[in-house]
């Protein structure tokens, strides 16, 4: 990828950083918590993909690593759902 | 050996070398015998108590002493001593079983050796420190913190310090062998035909990358609740009341959840080596392949899955819900189910095959059956209404002692089955199958009248009366269990200098290729670069290797063969300089291969005296003060010494490396590495979550955090990642391009980014430190609550990660202002990886943090 290309995706961070500020000025937070709470969290793991995908180049190595990167998510993920689910 | 061949390394006979050494043979060996001193360390302790408990009351130890002995003889056995034994034979059998000339970053497998060494003696340290940590080697919350410690509790923080290190290590092992197993093995090598030995220790390195990690949480945060005065385990945070709980009432739980999402993977971690040792054992003392064998692989890889998904059947006494223990308890049957099938595969290998019962087989067959005891009663603790009645008893007790101290017995069977190859000396057989009887009289006289007396509460010193008989028993078995191992040490020390030679391959039908080698095998391996392109094992010569590397290039040495000194930054080698004079296995950038390095050592030097006045520092003794500081300096400095030190290990010119074929090994490492940290912050993140949940997820905000708490710091950090992210990018960008001022000005960028980030963060918590409000009078700290201890801790984890970043980056601009990386963008590529990782983390925490 050249510098063009890293540039776009760093615009792109940079706005949805700032959308999810937005969510909480515009008071989303105290309204509607939960629909705040599920914008602001899908923002994050685009941008966290984005940052995967492009500035670590995940796209263009072979699918082992990505599967490699979901192992330990879905580790940890594991962890917090069901650990958090024992006690409600 | 002439010294020109030894590169460096002084003679077996030098103590010099065994502190330099980082060739893996030599490591295998220093770990064999590190874990034997633990294990008679532990042994020491058991019997200490075993003899408190001939009969009720302690009377010996005083309860005190009994409380630090059981519960320091459960942590030196399970960690100290069982899987740093199976190590031993991963280091010195992995390479040779895969046709590698060493691991893949050997400095780095000996870090992990001293950081292990050195943890130990922090452990042992503790005793002296007014008592050790005395409350279960499961270390359940709340009595796991000081406030609930005797004493100052310096010797459990010293405690909990040494197993951070200790998981430090297996995390740097784990990510070695990793890429080894990725990245050299023999041409023609498939995963799936590699022995089965290699491929239980992959599979149980896969488990340590993740489970540790989460363990390496667990301690942070507990070693932080004793150090920095976060209440993560504790109820009660004002030091007057400590029963109740309404304050944090998800702290024990938490300890619970973390620890046993480690915990059950962990006994697989410890059983794995020692079914592959036994798979190994019946197939060369049967003389047949193991029957079924691609089934036994199927099953050992559904069972390391499945492994991270079973935890809570150690909980279902606490407070968690029916509908989860329903789920727990199917999936611990569902376990037991691959292991069923593991168990029949050995026992009609050796029904089929025609046995010869020498020392190795006989442990091999008593581990067999000494686990389908321990699994039939481990399957009864399963099942929820069972283990209410068993949960808490002796039952339990002799439940994971028939399973672990099985896989112990497998892998002294190991240790007798490669003890020819690793001294080339023959052991007694006679004395060995004595060994074995007295062991195997020992062990059951000594663990099955624990199943009687099950009722017998577990980790207590009172018990019935009636029940005198059989822990007298007991203690007997356990004498004479000790004084079995004697006759394995007098075997093998003797044997040094009396047994016969043993030849290349003493054990006929062995067929792995450690034995195609002298006994013991010379510093690099094999006479060529191996391969068994046409079916069976043979080495390719200089030419061979040129003739098949230079032209296509592909996976060659042109490409990515002999590039980076572990640990350091890449440097490219050519095929070209291999001399067709130089003997036949030192091809292409091999030449130069480096097994020597004293830095490893002094890292892991600093680090014990770091750590030993770490637990200390919260007393404002002047002493553990400097210790901290001059071992935090010590370890800086020989980092920095290893990373400037020229050091050679070259990739093989030609291996087998699905799945990572094209990815080039520091890169590969890199992302193991990054994979296990994913876990780390999961369980910070994960643990955030779970005392938010338990506390009430909307009260949370309201109650405990303060109105001063706000956005924009937040906000603000979050450009700042983001923008140097992307200068990192362009740093890569401009080194590609040969651009020397762009290179260095992104990197600056990075790093003044990352300062403004740090100093932001500083200025933040110093406000809210210092804030005078009706709800906070006294400030919002660490200590102050729940939410301020998680908001603490899981950023500062996240700065203490910037600030590494920052130390890198600040050397690679220095670096680049002197003109590297021009034309080779890969060491800041690799950099890249880590802080883009660094960046996604914040991209979570700010949210969670600051906004929800
Ligand atoms: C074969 C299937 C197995 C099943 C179904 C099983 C099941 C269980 C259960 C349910 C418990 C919790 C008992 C309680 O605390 O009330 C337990 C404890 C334990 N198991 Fe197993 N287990 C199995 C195999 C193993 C293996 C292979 C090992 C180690 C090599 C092992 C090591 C342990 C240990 C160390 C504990 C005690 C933990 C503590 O200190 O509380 N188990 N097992
Ligand atoms: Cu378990």
């Amino acid at each position: 990828m050249d510098w063009k290309g890293y540039t776009v995706i760093y615009v792109v961070l940079f706005v949805f950083a700032t959308a999810q500020a937005v969510v909480e000025f515009a008071g989303l937070v105290d309204s509607a918590y939960w629909v705040a709470f599920g914008v602001i969290m899908v923002l994050s793991v685009v941008k966290a993909v984005g940052v995967a995908a492009y500035y670590q180049h995940l796209r263009w190595e072979p699918r082992s690593v990505t599967y490699l990167v979901l192992g330990g998510t879905v580790a940890a993920l594991a962890l917090t759902a069901a650990a958090a689910y024992s006690i409600v | 050996m002439s010294d020109a061949h030894d590169h460096g390394l002084p003679p077996k006979s030098s103590v010099s070398r065994w502190f330099l050494t980082t060739n893996h043979k030599d490591i295998g060996v220093l770990y064999l015998i590190t874990a034997l001193f633990f294990l008679v360390f532990g042994g020491l302790l058991a019997l200490l108590f075993r003899l408190e408990l001939i009969t009720p009351g302690a009377d010996l130890l005083g309860s005190l002493g009994y409380n630090q002995a059981v519960s320091t003889h459960g942590l030196l056995m399970v960690f100290w001593f069982i899987s740093p034994f199976a190590f031993g034979f991963a280091n010195y059998v992995v390479p040779l079983q895969i046709g590698a000339d060493d691991l893949a970053f050997p400095r780095l497998n000996a870090l992990s050796y001293w950081l292990y060494l050195f943890s130990g003696v922090l452990m042992g340290v503790s005793f002296f420190q007014g008592t050790t940590f005395a409350g279960g080697w499961t270390m359940y919350a709340p009595l796991n913190t000081p406030a609930y410690i005797p004493g100052e509790g310096l010797g459990a923080t010293s405690v909990v310090l040494a197993l951070i290190m200790f998981t430090a290590a297996v995390t740097l092992g784990s990510v070695n062998f990793l890429t080894t197993m990725y990245r050299m093995r023999a041409e023609g090598l498939r995963m799936r035909d590699i022995p089965i030995f290699s491929l239980s220790i992959n599979l149980t390195v896969w488990m340590m990358l993740f489970a540790f990690a989460a363990l390496l949480a667990a301690l942070m945060i507990l070693a932080s609740d004793h150090i920095l005065g976060t209440t993560y385990f504790q109820f009660a945070n004002d030091g007057s009341t400590l029963a109740t709980d309404a304050d944090n009432p998800g702290a024990s739980l938490l300890w619970a959840h973390l620890f046993w999402f480690f915990g059950h993977p962990e006994v697989y971690i410890v059983f794995f080596p020692a079914l592959g040792v036994m798979a190994e054992c019946f197939q060369t003392f049967t003389g047949r392949r193991l029957v079924g064998r691609k089934w036994f692989i199927i099953s050992m890889v559904l069972v390391a899955i499945q492994s991270f998904v079973v935890w809570m059947h150690h909980m279902f006494l606490t407070g968690i819900n029916l509908p989860i223990k329903t789920i727990f308890m199917a999936t611990t049957i569902g376990i037991s189910l691959p292991f069923d099938l593991m168990v029949f595969s050995l026992i009609y290998t050796m029904a089929k095959g025609r046995v010869r019962f020498t020392t190795p087989f006989l442990f091999s067959l008593g581990a067999l059956i000494l686990f389908i005891v321990g699994g039939i009663t481990g399957v009864f603790l399963g099942a929820i209404v069972l283990d209410y009645q068993f949960r808490g008893t002796y039952w339990v007790v002799a439940h994971f002692h028939y399973v672990m101290v099985s896989g112990a017995t497998a892998l002294f069977g190991g240790l007798y089955y490669w003890y020819p190859k690793i001294t080339g000396k023959m052991y007694d057989e006679t004395l060995g199958k004595i060994h074995f009887a007295v062991y195997f009289v020992g062990f059951n006289l000594l663990y099955f009248p624990m199943f009687v007396a099950w009722e017998t509460p577990r980790r207590v010193f009172e018990y019935s009366r009636d029940l005198q008989i059989w822990h007298s028993m007991a203690t007997v078995g356990g004498f004479i269990l000790g004084a079995s191992m004697l006759i394995m040490f007098y075997n093998l020390f003797v044997s040094l200098w009396r047994g016969e030679d043993a030849g290349d391959n003493p054990w006929d039908y062995a067929t792995t290729a450690e034995w195609a080698v002298s006994s013991p095998p010379p510093l690099e391996n094999f006479p060529g670069v191996p391969t068994y392109a046409d079916g069976s094992l043979s080495f390719m010569d200089d030419a061979e290797v040129a003739r098949r590397t230079s032209g296509s290039g592909g996976s060659g040495v042109a490409a990515d063969g002999g590039t980076a000194a572990d640990g350091g930054t890449a440097s490219v080698t050519t095929a070209a300089t291999a001399t067709p004079a130089s003997p036949a296995h030192e091809t292409a950038g091999e030449e130069h291969a480096s097994h020597a390095s004293f830095w490893p050592f002094l890292v892991s030097l600093g680090g014990f005296v770091a750590f030993l006045g770490l637990s200390g520092v919260r007393t404002g003794s002047v002493v553990y003060v400097s210790m901290a500081a001059v071992g935090g300096l010590a370890t800086f400095g020989a980092l920095f010494g290893m990373t400037r030190e020229p050091f050679h290990a070259p990739e093989m010119p030609i291996a087998e490396r699905w799945p990572f074929d094209s990815v080039e090994k520091m890169k590969l490492g890199m992302w193991t590495f990054l994979a296990s940290d994913i876990v780390l912050f999961g369980a910070f993140i994960g643990s955030y979550a779970f005392v938010r949940v338990a506390y009430g997820w909307s009260e949370w905000h309201h109650d405990l955090i303060p109105a001063e708490h706000v956005t924009m710091p937040g906000l603000i950090n979050t450009y700042l990642l983001l923008t140097s992210s992307f200068l990192v990018v362009l740093a890569m960008v401009a080194a590609e391009r040969e651009s020397k001022k762009g290179t260095t000005a992104a990197l600056a960028g990075t790093f003044a980014l990352g300062v403004g980030f740090l100093v932001n963060k500083g200025l933040e918590w110093q406000h809210l430190f210092h804030i005078h409000t009706e709800m906070f009078p006294n400030g919002w700290n660490l200590s102050t609550n729940i939410a301020s201890s998680t908001f603490y801790l899981t950023t500062g984890l996240h700065g203490a990660h910037v600030t590494i970043g920052l130390v890198i980056c600040a050397y690679m601009t220095y670096r680049a202002w002197n003109g590297a990386y021009q034309g080779d963008d890969r060491a800041i590529e690799y950099f890249g990886l880590y802080w883009h990782f660094v960046d996604i983390v914040w991209l979570f925490l700010f949210p969670l943090f600051y906004i929800l």
